[in-house]
């Protein structure tokens, strides 16, 4: 079987560890790819808007080796929860009509089509640009994890509740909830286990996880380019990695 | 303040805002992220290719989906598909093949990562060129250099004619003294003619056994030997003027020396692997051009009538420097 073939591709954080002893040094990489299988992405402070580590104590920038994988350096120092967050600079992206509109499809971004067709722009090549909103859940020690308040990034799964075979997340677009949007989960070791559910009118989503592990929530939110960009359309990449 | 200069102001505003709008979305212009993957392609003057892709291997298989390598690569050359020799090692992918003839340009994708990379391009000796490529993007066309680009039956046939030639004119002093000595023994036509075929048989014959590697003889050997075969045939020119039996067997024991000599040099010229007999069998004649014009020039410097004047001391002079030749090349 040939590999499936995406046009735009996933953005994660993927940690040494998800249950860092406290006081452990762990290595947070930045991963670019689909299905789970990503290429290291070198850190690179020209792209970096935001990467950095939110837990009990508050906010501290992750450092880094300029150029190399993984990305980021962290010591954890208090148990309990801590979200690693990850905020790009925007970045363009052309495609040919054909993989856009693949893509559109592959990310359930039908309205986009929809304006396109509309427009009569659907055999038209895309200018986009994009940026990145990743997240990773950290549990250090026993220490009561408390993860439901946003990073504040434009795009953001946030979790609400995690229990063992479930998890309940909410989708923030400009820190307001955002309702009818894909969102995906999927488990790092089994192919098979791809969930896709649209966000309620509140933004929820809640995603029975039938196998322990670790997973990833994605979601992408596309909206219309702001006005100087040189393109049409601006995506927004949001992913969550944690381990149930 | 009047209407003009409102306007004016207003102007300038909206230049202003628009300059920041334009700062607040300079993006990068990179597609994707800039992934740890490296691609270096390498075109070499023995005209084989090797593309080696730096990346993780376990990534690699896991896109691979139990597909060959190949079916993921696609290199070109001038636009035609080549299906290169690949294999999986600790620090990613290599493939490798030979260039084919009458390649111009060098295109190269794969579609097994998904940030972006820096495609590494290098004729051998001419210097590298970069270019970044997008996950599964077509590189632009990459000129090769003319001498990695396999040289046609013709071009090897003049190029190896010309190198066996100027191997003995102007470059093989002891070779052209060794046929000199044969030229001196006599001024008759058939006695030469019988040590010119049967040098030209004998070192035929070892330069293509060499070369094929049947024989091999260490050039510490066959150095010396071929400067001490010249001070023999300047010697027994000295002694007599007669063609004797042996002399024409020994002629040919020198030649299957010479033979190795030349193979020793061909060796480092190279031979291209797809025209190796053509190069081979043209190198020889070249050398057998290169032995013919000695013999034509020294027949006209050194006229008939006069021959036999120039005979002792000539050869004492190349038996000299026989001499010397062996004993340095012993040394040595």
């Amino acid at each position: 079987m040939a590999a499936p073939v995406a046009f735009a591709h996933d953005f994660w954080i993927e940690p040494s560890t998800f249950r860092p002893a406290v006081g452990a040094m762990i290595s947070t990489s930045l991963r670019v790819g689909q299905e789970w299988i990503g290429d290291p992405v070198a850190r690179d402070t020209s792209v970096i808007e935001k990467f950095f580590v939110r837990d009990n104590s508050g906010d501290r920038a992750i450092a880094g080796f300029e150029g190399r994988d993984p990305a980021g350096l962290l010591r954890i120092e208090k148990a309990g929860g801590a979200i690693v967050g990850y905020r790009s600079k925007p970045q363009r992206l052309e495609l040919p009509p054909e993989k856009f509109e693949q893509y559109l499809r592959d990310e359930g971004l039908e309205r986009i089509a929809a304006i396109r067709a509309q427009r009569g722009e659907s055999k038209k090549p895309s200018h986009e640009i994009y940026s990145r909103c990743a997240k990773s859940l950290l549990v250090a020690g026993d220490g009561a994890t408390k993860f439901d308040k946003p990073l504040g990034f434009r795009y953001e799964i946030v979790p609400l509740k995690m229990t063992a075979d479930a998890i309940e997340v909410r989708v923030l677009y400009e820190s307001k909830p955002l309702a009818g949007v894909l969102v995906t989960a999927m488990h790092r070791d089994d192919a098979s286990l791809r969930l896709k559910v649209r966000s309620d009118a509140n933004g929820r989503v809640t995603f029975k996880l039938p196998k322990r592990g670790v997973w990833m929530i994605k979601s992408v939110q596309m909206i219309s380019a702001p006005p100087g960009s040189n393109a049409e359309w601006e995506s927004l990449w949001a992913s969550l990695t944690f381990e149930l | 303040m009047n209407a003009k200069c409102k306007m004016q102001n207003a102007k300038l505003a909206c230049l202003f805002a628009f300059c920041i709008l334009h700062f607040a979305f300079a993006v990068i212009a990179s597609a994707h992220e800039i992934g740890t993957t490296r691609v270096d392609a390498t075109f070499k003057r023995d005209h084989t290719y090797a593309v080696t892709v730096f990346a993780s291997p376990d990534a690699i298989k896991k896109r691979l989906h139990g597909d060959a390598i190949e079916k993921h690569v696609f290199i070109e050359f001038n636009g035609n598909r080549v299906v290169p020799h690949a294999e999986l090692t600790p620090t990613g992918i290599r493939l490798t093949g030979e260039i084919p003839l009458h390649a111009d340009a060098f295109t190269w994708r794969y579609d097994l990562t998904y940030s972006s990379y820096v495609l590494m391009l290098e004729n051998e000796s001419h210097g590298a060129t970069r270019q970044w490529l997008e996950g599964d993007g077509m590189s632009t066309p990459f000129v090769l250099a003319r001498d990695v680009v396999p040289p046609t039956r013709l071009q090897v046939v003049g190029q190896y004619l010309a190198l066996g030639f100027t191997h003995i004119v102007p470059r093989g002093l002891d070779h052209i003294l060794f046929v000199l000595g044969l030229f001196l023994l006599t001024t008759r036509i058939k006695p030469l003619l019988a040590q010119v075929t049967s040098f030209t048989l004998a070192h035929s014959i070892t330069l293509g056994l060499t070369m094929y590697g049947v024989v091999s003889l260490p050039s510490k050997i066959v150095e010396p030997a071929i400067a001490l075969s010249i001070a023999y045939v300047a010697i027994e020119n000295i002694v007599t003027s007669e063609l004797k039996p042996w002399r024409v067997a020994i002629v040919f024991a020198f030649g299957l020396l010479h033979g190795m000599g030349f193979a020793g040099v061909l060796r480092e010229l190279g031979l291209p692997r797809r025209e190796f007999v053509t190069a081979l069998v043209s190198f020889n004649a070249g050398v057998e051009g290169g032995q013919l014009f000695v013999i034509g020039v020294a027949a006209i410097l050194f006229a008939r009538k006069w021959r036999h004047r120039v005979v002792v001391p000539a050869s004492l002079v190349i038996a000299a420097t026989g001499l010397f030749w062996t004993v340095q090349r012993l040394i040595g």
